[in-house]
């Protein structure tokens, strides 16, 4: 046991002395977290570019503050229409809204003001400006309302459109929503708990995929011949190197776990259970990265293919984006990742307030994955390694 | 230069038969850009949305009728989205909250009547809870509606108060008509812009393609430090070759490698996977000026580095790191000191350039992103050059 | 085209300066056809610096060099042509074949088409790898790769071979077959320059040597030359049966004998000129009532050279 820890150290303390290694396992996971952050923790609100073309009057205020007091839209202001047109263009905002130069003066003095709204040609674009519209329509109400007023000789402009502007609607929408909600449960968390947890299964994955690189180099070397040289039977060196991955894994795993903790106040949920997703997790990597370092003798290649794995079964497994939104049958495939199992165990503990027994089903398959890589890894790594 | 060829030659050979590069080049790109586009693309993708609202009509008069056939039918005929007639509240509540229509406007008995008569009535928007933007859709599409009448309402009542007149059907049937011919004094005018977003298939192939391009490039220029580490360095020295040569044939190498990649990249990508480039001579410009910008980082990190390992990993920090900020992953904001760390990569660029190549524009569209790219090498790569001489000697 | 007055090298007043490191300091000596000259210094003596200026791959701080007629700098395409490189290390690339990594090197020196096949596989002979022709060199053992670094350096035939310290880390045999490769070119007419810190292997092939030390060379000219330098005091053996008390201080009275000293099985002399002596010194012997079983006479050798003139080993 001794020996076993001993060759475990030594190969995780080989990884995290490497500084590519120290970035990847330590700089990079938490500009991921912050970054997504950033980009999607303000949710998935539709987003309107606006351009007052001119000195921004009060009428001009309070149709952009309209617009923002739509739900589920959030307006960003431009000051440079060029801008606008170009965050449009690349889908950064689903449209664009100016409101030309003189908007107050027009509508004041009984002019015309053109709103325009520009969008892509997509139907995206085209449902938003459907938004725009009722704040066009309900901003031109007071003003319709006086200038019909003193069409008719009954009162000023001024007068009639402030009094209209104050006779409460008749017809009104009423909205309630319906469904049980998934995304009810994103709505309670914090700006950076989702991406945390992604990213902790992503890089956990990955990181151990990395290693194996070392488990080939350590073949090329001849260290693992050293080694059988001295009295350590084969299988204490397989289970010393299985140490080791293990221990890049956690290090890994906990880092991310603590250090989202503390730096983005992530909440992790119950800790035992999300500890327990991070020890099982952990051996599903290690498995993982055992089994590429027995078929591989190029760690090149192994490296390559490490990345390809890596972050394909984390997009499959919805570590790049909620699993909720997946179509159907992508929904299915996920559940063959393992990815899958540990992210939808850190939802169970974080959004539904699980504990435990409710992550036990995923903790199981997890288990049954590390079980089968471990137990293939091993069989052939005792084949290679004596070879 | 027959020299730099030669090397060029050797280096091919050893990388082809070494077959890493196979997969850095061209499987983990192709294979990664295959699975985000096919698990993510659905998710991002606006361009055609099937959208569906629902519409109960338990009112059955002339105002719902209206609603429904001046408001809404319309916008199903334009396209904008699908009409699905339902019979009950109850219904509507289902098939709303299953997901099978995003929203669906319920128009209560009694409407008509209270619209007619200038009474309080309302429009109910169901919507499903997990579609809040196209619930507000509907709820904005339904606010038009009742904007419409309010502005008659509140046209007349502030006239009746204005004017002291008691209120007479009579004489108010005719104002109606006066304040619909009110010329609108606020209208909304539309202008499309050309898009510059790239389909899901083309954005993750693009941006897969330029991250591993920046690793792929590693086998040919690193190779300087590699031929010092193994000493062959010491024989290229000594043969009767200019060390310009020896430092030429490994960009070389770089080049051959990096463009050949994207060839067989941006080809295999449209052929698998149904990516848009974009204008082919366009998209040529955008991949030299690409490999001319990895192979400038590269050169730097030749440059400085001790040996060809910690040269590869940091070159794969860098690229990684690149490749996040432009964009490569997930959308960065354009706005802010993120959009501006952004919009200094090479990558963030290289990616608009496609973007401004997707409005169907030619070669020329290609232009303003791909000087930034290539200047983005050239300046790199000559920072390199003062310090690149350290690793041409024995 | 300075005429070649029969030198292949020429190398006068080489320095080189790392920081406050003085590496090489008035280095000067030549090579010419056929001749063999040997650098003979410890590690560290600044051999392999020395060798480096020669063929141009360090710019020196001092001095010149021409090899063949031609000024060697690090730019100087014309010069290196003339010269075959070994390099102390194996420089080969191992993911490619014998012949690949020949056909290469070939090529940079300007050899192409059957010209350079035909060579190839000549040389393939020379070396002894033509049947592993086509294996990567990653999977030859020791002594082929060492066979195969030596064979690039000689592909295009130069006047020159320069070969740093090649039987480092070889074995025996190999290493034999490298030393008579060395005589059989030199024999052809090759001007060879070998640095080596094994006293046997310049004693063996160099028709003259230098010894250098701390960057400089000591002293130079044919094994004689240099022997002379510690004067002609041989070393003689005597292996007695008995009577070594007495036989011992017999010889101490003869004019040649400088040092005398026993040992277990006998008799250690100094003597200046043990051939002209040592009839006497055995008369002596005799004389003093000894049989004398043994006589071994040992003349100074390059390491007793190298100690006179540095006052340290040669090897560390």
């Amino acid at each position: 046991m001794r020996k076993i820890l001993a060759i475990g150290r030594v190969n995780t303390v080989r990884f995290l002395r490497e500084k590519s290694n120290i970035f990847f396992v330590f700089v990079f996971p938490m500009m991921i977290v912050l970054l997504t952050g950033i980009a999607f923790g303000s949710g998935f609100d539709a987003k309107v570019g606006v351009h007052v073309a001119g000195d921004e009057g009060p009428l001009a205020t309070q149709f952009v503050t309209a617009l923002d007091d739509l739900a589920d839209i959030s307006v960003i202001r431009y000051d440079d229409p060029d801008r606008m047109l170009d965050a449009v263009q690349r889908g950064y905002t689903d449209g664009g809204v100016t409101l030309p130069e003189g908007y107050d003066e027009a509508l004041v003095s009984g002019g015309t003001a053109q709103v325009e709204f520009v969008s892509r040609p997509d139907q995206g674009a085209l449902l938003v400006r459907e938004l725009v519209l009722e704040v066009v329509t309900d901003q031109a109400r007071p003003v319709t309302a006086g200038r019909f007023v003193e069409g008719t000789g009954a009162g000023s402009l001024d007068e009639a459109s402030a009094f209209a502007a104050a006779v409460p609607e008749t017809v009104t929408v009423k909205s309630r929503s319906a469904g049980d909600s998934l995304f009810e449960e994103f709505v309670d968390l914090g700006q950076f708990d989702l991406g945390a947890s992604q990213q902790l299964v992503l890089f956990m994955f990955l990181i151990s995929l990395a290693g194996s690189a070392e488990l080939i180099q350590t073949r090329k070397l001849g260290v693992a011949r050293r080694m059988l040289s001295t009295p350590t039977s084969s299988r204490t060196i397989l289970l010393g190197e299985t140490a080791g991955r293990y221990g890049v894994a956690l290090t890994q795993g906990l880092y991310i776990m603590i250090g989202t903790l503390l730096i983005f106040q992530v909440d992790w949920g119950d800790p035992i259970g999300a500890i327990a997703i991070v020890l099982v997790f952990g051996l599903v990597g290690t498995g993982a990265a055992m089994l590429m370092g027995s078929l591989f003798s190029n760690d090149q290649q192994a490296g390559g293919l490490g990345v390809l794995i890596g972050l394909g079964l984390a997009a499959i497994g919805g570590a790049m984006a909620p699993i909720e939104i997946f179509p159907e049958t992508m929904q299915t495939i996920a559940k063959f990742t393992p990815h899958y199992w540990a992210i939808d165990g850190f939802a169970e503990l974080v959004r539904r307030d699980g504990t435990m027994v409710d992550i036990l089903p995923n903790l199981g398959v997890l288990a049954g994955f590390a079980a089968v890589l471990l137990t293939v890894a091993s069989w052939r790594l005792q084949k290679v390694l004596t070879r | 230069m027959r020299a730099a060829a030669l090397i060029m030659l050797k280096d091919l050979r050893q990388r082809v038969r070494d077959r890493s590069i196979f997969l850095w080049g061209i499987i983990a790109p192709l294979g990664l850009a295959a699975i985000f586009s096919l698990v993510l693309g659905g998710i991002t993708d606006t361009q055609n949305l099937d959208i569906s609202y629902g519409v109960v009509d338990e009112d059955g008069g002339a105002q719902a009728a209206l609603f429904i056939e001046e408001v809404l039918e319309p916008l199903n005929d334009e396209g904008l989205f699908t009409i699905e007639p339902m019979g009950s509240e109850a219904e509507a509540d289902q098939r709303t909250g299953d997901g099978e229509v995003e929203a669906t406007f319920l128009l209560p008995a009694g409407f008509s009547d209270a619209v007619g008569a200038g009474q309080p009535a309302s429009i109910l928007v169901i919507g499903n809870v997990d579609s809040p933007t196209f619930s507000q859709v509907a709820r904005s599409i339904a606010g038009q509606y009742a904007g419409q009448v309010n502005t008659i309402n509140a046209s007349l009542f502030t006239y009746l108060a204005l004017s002291g007149e008691a209120p007479d059907p009579a004489t108010l049937e005719p104002l109606v008509g006066e304040v619909l011919a009110v010329t609108p004094p606020l209208t909304l005018v539309d202008s499309e812009a050309a898009s510059k977003q790239l389909s899901a298939a083309t954005f993750y192939s693009a941006a897969m393609a330029i991250l591993f391009l920046f690793l792929t490039v590693q086998f040919g220029v690193l190779g300087l430090l590699e031929e010092r580490q193994n000493e062959t360095m010491r024989r290229l020295l000594a043969a009767p070759i200019s060390r310009r040569s020896i430092i030429f044939g490994k960009a070389l190498t770089s080049f051959v490698i990096g463009l050949a990649s994207m060839a067989i990249l941006v080809i295999g990508t449209t052929l698998l996977l149904g990516a848009e480039w974009g204008d082919p001579l366009g998209v040529a410009i955008l991949v030299l000026a690409g490999v001319i910008a990895a192979m400038g980082i590269m050169f730097v990190v030749t440059a400085f580095a001790k040996t060809p390992e910690q040269a590869g990993n940091l070159q794969s920090i860098i690229a990684f790191v690149l490749a996040m900020l432009g964009g490569a992953f997930f959308p960065v904001a354009a706005e802010g000191i993120l959009g501006r760390l952004s919009l200094l990569t090479p990558h963030a660029w290289f990616l608009r350039g496609l973007g401004d190549l997707a409005t169907g524009s030619g070669v020329e569209g290609a232009f303003p992103a791909a000087l930034y790219v290539a200047l983005f090498g050239i300046v790199t790569g000559g920072i390199a050059q003062f310090r690149i001489g350290r690793v041409v000697r024995p | 085209m300075t005429p070649d007055n029969g030198r292949v090298l020429e190398a006068s007043n080489l320095r080189k300066v790392f920081g406050d490191l003085v590496a090489v300091e008035d280095v000067s000596f030549h090579i010419g056809e056929g001749e063999t000259y040997g650098l003979l210094g410890p590690n560290g003596a600044g051999k392999t610096t020395t060798i480096s200026m020669v063929i141009g791959l360090l710019e020196r701080d001092g001095g010149e060099v021409v090899v063949a007629g031609n000024p060697v700098t690090t730019k100087s395409t014309t010069a290196k042509a003339a010269i075959g490189y070994v390099p102390q290390d194996i420089a080969i690339y191992p993911d490619l074949t014998a012949r690949e990594n020949l056909s290469f090197f070939g090529h940079l020196y300007g050899m192409g088409g059957s010209d350079l096949k035909r060579r190839i596989d000549e040389l393939l002979e020379v070396i002894g790898l033509a049947d592993r022709a086509d294996d990567r060199s990653e999977e030859f053992s020791g002594g082929m790769k060492r066979r195969l670094n030596i064979g690039i350096g000689l592909l295009h035939g130069p006047r020159l071979l320069m070969l740093d310290e090649p039987t480092v880390g070889v074995d025996p045999q190999s290493r034999n077959a490298i030393l008579e490769s060395v005589e059989r070119l030199s024999g052809e007419g090759m001007a060879v320059l070998y640095t080596t810190h094994y006293m046997e292997e310049a004693e063996r092939l160099c028709d003259r040597v230098g010894i250098i030390d701390e960057g400089q060379i000591k002293a130079e000219g044919t094994r004689a030359e240099l022997v002379s330098l510690v004067g002609q005091r041989d070393k003689v053996s005597l292996v007695t049966a008995d009577h070594a008390q007495e036989v011992a201080e017999a010889l101490a009275s003869h004019p040649d004998v400088v040092e005398v000293s026993g040992n277990e099985s006998g008799i250690d002399l100094l003597v200046s000129g043990a051939a002209a002596a040592l009839p006497a010194l055995l008369q002596l012997a005799a004389g003093a009532g000894a049989s004398v079983t043994s006589v071994e006479v040992v003349e100074p050798n390059l390491e007793a050279v190298f100690l006179h003139l540095t006052g340290k080993a040669l090897r560390d």
